[in-house]
């Protein structure tokens, strides 16, 4: 990797981490959707960098959809049922994660080795799911979004009913 | 033409878990410190992106010893993204039928 794609690298995962305390500590949700927009944009750029011109295109337009969702007038506040002291257990659990991840990132011993993991590895699933059961893996999709656009329907049908 | 001990800047696979590490810790801390539930929701595509940034890292990498395109990696990205999207989609939809107006 040469040192502009590293640099491209850093400044967008520098930006996608701003843009996430953004969206953690802005106030509107309008301002929200852009932190999150800024997200998608800084997302977008670590894998362009990474080489994946694809995925990021993908990216950009699933977490800009996501700001414009969360930013948009369907937005409606819903209160927790978890109390303050859960919320901060929870937040110094999110943290901890992080220095964990960061930790296990930084003391791996990475060696470049080929291990084949079985058939039940997750190479050799990720093979059987997107290359050679694709179809099949396509059709289940399909299958899952018509039952869940089908149960939404009745649901609402219901609601309206009552 | 560069200049003699130049700093040369390199990207590796522990700097992309760092930055993966970080987009999932502050997707985490979102989805745990904000009060309103909606808000929350938005903990979600920063998580997954972490995630994915993690695959395509794995990717990006794993492929240039052997020499071929690995492209395992960067489907899986492109996977969590949309399914980031339908979850916040979801999540928007079901606050929408419950939340005040």
């Amino acid at each position: 990797m040469d040192s502009l794609h590293a640099i491209g690298f850093y400044v967008s995962a520098a930006v996608s981490v701003a843009g996430g305390l953004s969206v953690a500590f802005l106030a509107g949700r309008s301002r929200r959707g852009l932190g999150l927009a800024v997200v998608a944009i800084g997302v977008a750029g670590i894998y362009l960098s990474l080489s994946a011109g694809f995925a990021a295109l993908v990216a950009l337009v699933c977490y800009g959809s996501c700001a414009l969702l969360l930013a948009g007038s369907a937005y409606r506040a819903v209160e927790p049922l978890a109390g303050s002291r859960w919320r901060q257990a929870g937040a110094l659990g999110a943290a901890a994660l992080m220095v964990l991840i960061a930790y296990a990132a930084y003391g791996a011993d990475f060696a470049s080795a080929k291990y084949f993991g079985g058939w039940f590895g997750s190479a050799a699933l990720g093979r059987s799911l997107f290359a050679h059961d694709a179809l099949a893996t396509e059709a289940v999709a399909a299958l899952i979004l018509v039952a869940l656009v089908g149960g939404t329907v009745a649901w609402r049908a219901r609601e309206r009913s009552r | 033409m560069a200049r003699k001990g130049a700093l040369q800047v390199s990207v590796g696979l522990v700097s992309v878990f760092f930055a993966a590490a970080a987009l999932v810790g502050v997707g985490a801390f979102i989805a745990t410190w904000r009060r309103e539930l909606t808000h929350a929701l938005a903990g979600i595509p920063l998580m997954f992106a972490g995630a994915g940034t993690a695959f395509a890292g794995v990717s990006r990498f794993a492929a240039a010893p052997a020499g071929g395109s690995q492209l395992l990696g960067q489907e899986v990205a492109a996977l969590l993204s949309v399914a980031a999207l339908a979850a916040v989609a979801l999540g928007v939809g079901l606050a929408g039928r419950v939340g005040p107006r």
